[in-house]
């Protein structure tokens, strides 16, 4: 029979290993596909590298063009408003005064191209709402 | 008397009972006191009497539409129908508490009125770790967040439930996995009362082995359904987000996975008992910080909460656990020293060893992702991972959990001899068939080139074993169906746990085929023009508009082949104009035409999304197969041997270690 310290030592060694790989690739995969979340100042301070994630309240100015699947509206938060421009799949409950969190990148026009839209529930809903295609 | 004072009475009663249920069974734990244990258990039983009594009120003032209480003011309203009426006790933020802490107590008190044999001190510490937990529960639910507040005016009438809630799948989802939460606090306070008794012996695994299975099963049904709800309302394609509230669900179910197998290699080896006591600790936390993240909306989510003031309560109640989970271990720790280790890396052991490495490593990374934006917020700006992060980091975890799918079920228990390893010639050989036959059909991806052949490989092993099994069965004496039977009897917990193997991998394969090869197509269609997705070719014919009760419903009209679909826009008009879609979905077991309309209808001119999601249907199916596979084989089996199973996994522990 084998010594029980040598048997606990592999399998400490087996787990050291497990965790150095999964510990790799969630620093990796953090690193490449990590987003932050921004407010429009913070925003239009300083040039993002990558997508970023903005949450706002969507003005009156929305327009639909082709049956729903392009969309032009304002988002404000922090007293700022900022112009999003967005072709996809628009969430059911999209509509003025809903928060919705855009995910994209601001543009040189000082337009904010969108690539995925989410629409936050109104608080008094209890469970989700749409949820964006990947 | 109101039914607002009846309930809240019910609460309180409840809280006095709970508390004084606790402060006896401690004292009947210490001093070893059957009599005062029975007195602490009497008193568990009729807290939970009180709780099914405010639940009872609850319920009665929904039904009634007693809108002096503001939670049926805010869930409900007068045209809503009975069954989402009584959906409403739980769909609110208070009435699931009383739902959770219902639950808790009713399990509780069935768990403790079914181990009155295993001693008063394990009972006892059992119950007063129950009874705190309740405690906890009920404090909120007087003081902090009631379903018994009154309203603050009169009103005609309520505000009514969110149309995308009103779904069957979503009556039943959120029930279950709260009640799949719940019933795992039956094993964490024998957990716990097994290692302040100084009983860390397999005793405290076969006394909860069926809340645990239980706990997983309804675990199970609730995300299933979750991810059911996600695909056939919601209406973007899919079924799993990685969103922060569905990986709260996920996670304590993945640890109560690995549990359910390493359970096993303490029964049936007398090992890893450090490991199971952490697992179920882990487990049972994790559903509390699920509740926590899913109720204090401290993470950025599409699923939003009613802001509440419930997250320090949560918060601090998972910090005290931790604590006192943590402190109770590690006074402990000499004793869980294991009586003889895992020897052999290549044996079943080890097999259930490495998975649970691997499901603890899968946890760990969903947590990490989960948790991101909290942390990364509190030292600077918030930072958020989707999908991609969890792909990276869980596909490879998914691979290896699938290969040692295949090989671990063909290794024996201590040491493989060469015969045994001979048998894994099987599954490399439908893996190596998977792969030629993915190749010659022109197949290039190589997340289905190695996931595939390696789920076929999994299917093969079950398969071999069957076929062993009906080997044996054959060689027997007597009529061949007969004998066949009597094989399956005798082993129902082995070929249970395949049939849960077969479904799991039905499971897998339906998430690898949607993932790898779904297509979608956004278009703006006229009537007669048509869009193709896949092999398939969608004609659209027209649009229709109907008034239904309290909406309107947009029907476009589109045929594939001899079929039709008809996907729907409906919008409610005393809802401020809500729109809420209506997936139209052809399945059949290759793939799923999912149509659905992306926008208010321009005239006769819509826009539509068309997706051809592979292979989706075999997810619900392996599902099906899991959970049946694991309560067909348990709990039946359990039953017919009520006392001898689990009494004979200790014994042969016992004798196995010397003790």
């Amino acid at each position: 029979m084998r010594s029980p310290r040598l048997a606990g030592l592999k399998w400490i060694g087996l787990g050291a290993v497990v965790a150095a790989c999964v510990g790799y690739l969630v620093v990796s995969a953090t690193g490449t596909s990590a987003q932050y979340y921004e407010t429009i100042p913070e925003l239009r301070s300083h040039a993002s590298i990558g997508d970023v994630r903005v949450l706002g309240t969507v003005q009156d100015d929305v327009v639909r063009s082709d049956g729903g699947l392009h969309v032009r509206f304002s988002v404000a938060d922090g007293g700022q408003a900022m112009p999003v421009d967005y072709t996809g799949t628009v969430p059911d409950i999209f509509r003025p005064g809903i928060q919705v969190v855009a995910q994209g990148s601001l543009g040189a026009d000082g337009v904010f191209h969108a690539s995925a839209l989410q629409a936050k529930c109104p608080s008094r809903f209890t469970a989700a709402s749409p949820a964006p295609g990947p | 008397m109101s039914l607002a004072d009846l309930g809240s009475g019910f609460l309180l009663a409840a809280l006095a009972l709970a508390m004084a249920s606790g402060g006896l069974a401690v004292t009947a734990g210490q001093r070893d006191d059957p009599v005062l244990a029975r007195v602490a258990r009497r008193a568990f039983g009729t807290a939970a009497l009180c709780a099914a009594g405010a639940s009872a009120t609850l319920l009665a003032a929904l039904v009634g539409r007693d809108f002096s209480i503001s939670y049926v003011a805010e869930h409900t309203d007068r045209a809503l129908s009975l069954p989402l009426t009584v959906a409403a006790f739980y769909g609110g933020q208070e009435g699931s508490l009383l739902y959770w802490a219902l639950l808790l107590m009713a399990g509780g008190t069935l768990a403790l009125a079914a181990s009155v044999g295993a001693g008063a001190r394990l009972t006892a510490f059992a119950n007063a770790v129950l009874a705190a937990i309740a405690t906890f529960f009920l404090i909120v639910l007087v003081f902090v967040a009631s379903p018994f507040d009154l309203a603050p005016g009169v009103l005609t009438d309520g505000l009514g439930l969110n149309p995308s809630l009103r779904d069957g799948g979503m009556l039943v989802h959120p029930p279950l996995l709260l009640a799949g939460y719940s019933s795992f606090a039956v094993p964490f306070a024998f957990a716990l009362a097994a290692l302040l008794a100084g009983r860390e012996d397999a005793t405290w695994i076969a006394l909860t082995r069926r809340f645990a299975l239980v706990a997983w099963a309804l675990q199970s049904v609730g995300l299933t359904l979750g991810m059911w709800w996600a695909y056939h309302v919601l209406g973007w394609g899919g079924y799993w987000g990685w969103d922060p509230v569905e990986n709260a669900a996920l996670m304590p179910w993945l640890a109560t996975t690995a549990y359910l197998h390493s359970a096993q290699v303490q029964e049936h080896r007398g090992t890893l008992r450090a490991w199971n006591f952490g697992l179920v600790i882990a487990a049972f936390l994790l559903s509390v910080l699920g509740t926590f993240i899913v109720r204090s909306g401290v993470l950025p989510s599409v699923h939003s909460f009613a802001v509440s003031p419930l997250g320090p309560w949560f918060l601090g109640f998972l910090a005290v656990s931790v604590a006192v989970a943590g402190g109770i271990m590690a006074s402990r720790s000499g004793r869980l020293r294991p009586a003889q280790p895992v020897e052999t890396t290549v044996s079943r052991e080890g097999a259930f060893l490495l998975q649970n490495v691997l499901i603890v490593a899968l946890v760990a990374a969903v947590l990490w992702g989960t948790m991101l934006p909290l942390l990364s917020g509190m030292l600077g700006r918030e930072l958020v991972v989707g999908p991609a992060y969890y792909e990276r980091v869980g596909a490879p975890l998914f691979l290896a959990l699938l290969a040692l799918l295949a090989v671990g079920l063909l290794l024996p228990w201590r040491r493989v001899g060469h015969g045994r390893l001979r048998l894994l010639r099987w599954p490399l050989a439908a893996a190596g068939l998977a792969l030629a036959a993915l190749l010659a059909a022109g197949v290039r991806q190589p997340g289905a080139l190695v996931a595939l052949p390696l789920a076929v490989a999994g299917l093969a092993t079950s398969a071999a074993e069957y076929a062993r099994g009906g080997a044996q069965a054959l060689r027997s004496a007597g009529p061949r169906a007969a004998a066949a039977a009597r094989v399956v009897a005798r082993n129902r917990r082995r070929y249970g746990a395949y049939l849960a193997h077969v479904g799991i991998l039905m499971v897998a394969v339906g998430l690898i085929g949607s993932h790898v090869w779904q297509q979608s197509r956004q278009v703006l269609l006229q009537p007669g023009q048509s869009v193709t997705v896949g092999w398939h070719t969608l004609t659209y014919e027209g649009v229709s508009r109907q008034a239904q009760g309290d909406h309107t419903a947009e029907v476009a009209r589109l045929s594939m082949g001899q079929e039709t679909l008809e996907p729907a826009r409906l919008t409610y008009a005393s809802l401020g104009g809500q729109a809420v879609t209506r997936v139209a979905i052809r399945s059949t077991p290759l793939d799923d035409v999912y149509v659905v309309v992306a926008g208010p209808p321009d005239g006769d001119a819509v826009a539509f999304t068309v997706f051809d999601n592979p292979l989706v249907t075999w997810i619900w199916a392996g599902a099906v197969l899991l959970i049946a596979g694991v309560l067909v084989g348990n709990l039946a089996a359990v039953r017919r041997e009520p006392e001898r199973v689990p009494l004979r996994h200790t014994a042969a522990v016992q004798a196995g270690t010397g003790e």
